[in-house]
């Protein structure tokens, strides 16, 4: 694929977002071959600027300056706007009608927008205002809740809400872009971040209408497969985590492990009896791992046709052959001088090339661009907006 | 305002379980025609709970009646002759055809890609798989927990634990790896429709959900890309690295009377506006807790006097006194606390569906209001097996 066969070649986003849920979806859109523009500030930096997930949230983008308080700086994102297909932000809800961009006139410049608004808990509605972190957030969504070890509390940890926001905006703004080719018609779209994570728990939402029970906590348990666990490897910390779903499977682990007398024991040849035991099995399997490395473990369960794998941390997750072989993780020259391997798009199309998939931009980066370029100043006019920190 | 965003976008779903039929429910969501077509014994999924009174029941799985709301349901033996006829005359009419293979992998059938292309020269063709068609583990057998632990996500659930060889990493509750890679699957098949409105081009699109997962982890790839090492999971090494600086977040779940709070009151002005809430304690203005970076090193002792306070109050109560002073501040919500939930109420959250079989429930909507369209994310509740064979079959060309 060439960069005029991405899907969104022709799309252009303004970026009004910071953090992480709204620059990860723009990165989506604009590795898929949308003109992503960033609108920053030195005013008001992104919290991210500076550290190493901003290179990765902000990669295949052009970054202005802009100062939107300014009463001209909005005038020049009112112009831009008026050339683009999408505009993205998440703001506290109010922000963005407070600043002079409402939906109304955002549509006044562009009538065909697709408005895309992500808050922690949605636009409308009483809890609209709560002051949310994604982290934190994730409590509200019932999210923690179902996760953590039996009879343990709710999970703590977990940077699950904005990573899985970020995709769910590009998601929401493709779907957008069909509807808008389809009927001409544009759309604001009010999106909840809590909404979005509780919108994945439907199992544990619909056991307690048809149960009368808010589902137990169960670590690495399942409520149907057994043995369904993570088992100690050779080294501190070091887990193979295995999944039985069958009695196949469970034939073949029985005999990787050399226990026929488990593969025959009448007790456990269905999931019933092999949830009931799963303590037992856990000892015999744990006896097995103990003697090997996860990957090695790993490797004999695969070739024995037993779903398993290595519990890695990032660092080795990084490490894995399977993102370079796949083409997922790539070399991008850096201007700090180094090569670094940097996260792609996490599908493939046709098999052909990949995403668009560029260096983060620096704040200014593309003001030349976007301001003589594509807004038609003059050299002269966008000097006197940088003294007077319109452009800024 | 019209029905959904994609009037006349028409979608086969040929998968089972979890991964192809959550996309495949994306897009019937957006307004999509969706004809999901399950072998004869159904999908399986219809094997997964919950159920109710725990007694699994084919029409009863409250996953399956989730996963494919708004679907049509065929069911077809693809090993047959008329079966894979059938299917052939269905992709002929359609936009896009998702699939997970295995258990029953349309190749195997004679009903591969290439084939299904020929017959629809503009198809949308989206396999999910665990690992995708490429690299080492392209073979692998996965689950959600296999995903969940070799694509790091378990190693942070727990947050830092005192023994980490006795207390392993965990896998979320639910499904979450497999839904991850059903949303990359639909945000990819949305951009190839995309692209073929514009270009009248199908494509293949190969979705791996483990990469899905990885790619969930962005922040922490950057930081490996520059060499920064994985957050500890030891407490001891936690509390290492927060009195030399280097965590910066206060911030975590105080028990209450009936459950826990969720609490940040990380900046200074949040932490003055903390200790009103609290009634100003006398122990505030002890050294260990006057400043931020006192408060972060002493952060284990803090914690237990928080929870002394807390655990007189309700969640909901904490929560509100918290967010009334603009500090982040949640109740731990249950999935009873969700279903009551005055916000999520007004905002119509949960949609009512009335299925033949499982009754009136109330399902989880979506997390997205667009101004003029409607979505159909109550059309119709999932099909029962083979519920249109009749209706569609019979009319195949």
């Amino acid at each position: 694929m060439t960069m005029n066969d991405l899907p969104l070649h022709g799309i252009r986003v303004v970026d009004l977002s910071w953090i992480i849920a709204g620059p990860t979806s723009t990165r989506f859109l604009a590795g898929m071959g949308a003109e992503v523009i960033k609108v920053g500030s030195a005013r008001r930096p992104d919290p991210s600027t500076g550290s190493p997930p901003f290179q990765a949230y902000n990669q295949s983008k052009s970054y202005c300056s802009l100062n939107i308080s300014d009463p001209k700086g909005l005038e020049l994102v009112k112009q831009l706007l008026a050339i683009s297909d999408v505009v993205i932000e998440n703001f506290a809800v109010g922000v963005i009608e407070r600043l002079g961009l409402s939906y109304e006139v955002v549509r006044a410049q562009r009538p065909d927008i697709i408005m895309v608004s992500s808050s922690g808990t949605g636009h409308t509605g009483p809890d609209k205002d709560y002051v949310a972190y994604g982290s934190l957030l994730q409590h509200y969504t019932g999210w923690n809740s179902i996760s953590g070890n039996q009879q343990g509390q709710p999970v703590a940890g977990g940077l699950w809400a904005d990573p899985w926001v970020g995709m769910e905006l590009a998601m929401v703004t493709a779907a957008a872009l069909n509807n808008r080719v389809i009927t001409g018609q544009g759309q604001y779209v009010d999106f909840s971040m809590a909404e979005a994570l509780t919108a994945a728990l439907p199992e544990a939402i619909l056991d307690y209408q048809m149960n009368d029970r808010v589902p137990e906590r169960m670590g690495n348990r399942d409520a149907l497969y057994a043995p369904h666990g993570v088992y100690h490897c050779v080294g501190s910390d070091r887990w193979v985590a295995i999944a039985v779903t069958n009695d196949e499977e469970w034939s073949a682990l029985c005999r990787l492990i050399q226990r026929p007398d488990l593969g025959s024991d009448p007790r456990l040849t269905s999931l019933e009896g092999r949830r009931e035991h799963q303590d037992e099995l856990d000892a015999a399997i744990s006896q097995w791992t103990a003697r090997y490395e996860d990957y090695e473990a790993t490797r004999l369960l695969q070739e024995a046709g037993v779903p398993s794998g290595p519990s890695l941390d990032i660092s080795r997750v990084f490490n894995e052959s399977q993102l370079r072989d796949s083409g997922y993780l790539k070399p991008l020259q850096m201007r700090d001088g180094e090569l670094r391997d940097l996260p792609g798009i996490p599908w493939r199309f046709d098999g052909g090339e990949g995403p668009n998939l560029t260096e983060a931009p620096v704040l200014g980066q593309h003001n030349e661009y976007v301001y003589q370029e594509l807004l038609g100043l003059s050299v002269d006019e966008t000097n006197r907006l940088v003294e007077e920190q319109a452009i800024y | 305002m019209a029905a959904g965003l994609l009037p006349g976008v028409r979608v086969l779903d040929v998968g089972q379980g979890i991964s192809a039929p959550y996309c495949a429910k994306i897009l019937a969501h957006m307004g999509a025609e969706v004809i999901k077509v399950e072998p004869p014994e159904g999908d399986a999924a219809r094997r997964i709970g919950p159920f109710p009174g725990d007694i699994p029941h084919p029409e009863k799985s409250g996953l399956f009646l989730a996963l494919n709301i708004n679907k049509y349901g065929v069911s077809l033996d693809l090993a047959s002759t008329e079966g894979a006829k059938a299917l052939k005359s269905l992709v002929a009419d359609v936009d896009i055809v998702i699939e997970n293979p295995p258990p029953d992998t349309l190749e195997a059938h004679g009903l591969g890609y290439e084939t299904l292309r020929s017959i629809n020269p503009g198809l949308i063709f989206t396999s999910i798989t665990p690992f995708g068609n490429r690299g080492p583990y392209k073979d692998f057998k996965a689950t959600d927990l296999v995903i969940h632990h070799m694509s790091g996500h378990a190693q942070g659930l727990l947050g830092a634990v005192d023994d980490p060889d006795n207390n392993p990493p965990i896998r979320a509750g639910g499904h979450q790896a497999e839904l991850v890679g059903g949303m990359a699957a639909a945000t990819a098949t949305l951009m190839a429709l995309y692209r073929k409105r514009m270009t009248g081009n199908g494509s293949r699109i190969d979705i791996s959900s483990f990469e899905a997962m990885v790619n969930q982890h962005i922040s922490g790839l950057a930081g490996s890309a520059y060499g920064r090492p994985a957050p500890p999971r030891d407490l001891a090494q936690v509390q290492e690295a927060a009195s030399a600086g280097n965590v910066s977040a206060i911030g975590g779940i105080l028990p209450c009377k009936d459950g826990y709070v969720a609490v940040s009151p990380r900046e200074d002005v949040q932490w003055e506006r903390w200790l009103v809430i609290m009634g100003n304690p006398p122990w505030a203005t002890d050294d260990r807790y006057t400043t931020r970076d006192a408060r972060q090193r002493n952060s284990p002792s803090l914690w237990k006097l928080l929870s002394e306070w807390s655990s007189n109050y309700s969640k909901h109560e904490i929560a509100r006194w918290g967010q009334e002073q603009r500090i982040p501040c949640f109740a731990v919500n249950t999935v009873l606390d969700l279903l009551k939930d005055e916000h999520l109420a007004q905002r119509e959250f949960f949609v009512d569906l009335n299925h033949a079989e499982a009754g009136p429930l109330k399902y989880p909507g979506a997390a997205y209001r667009f101004s003029h369209a409607k979505l159909p994310l109550a059309a119709r509740p999932a099909p029962l097996l083979g519920e249109h064979n009749q209706s569609i079959l019979e009319n195949l060309a």
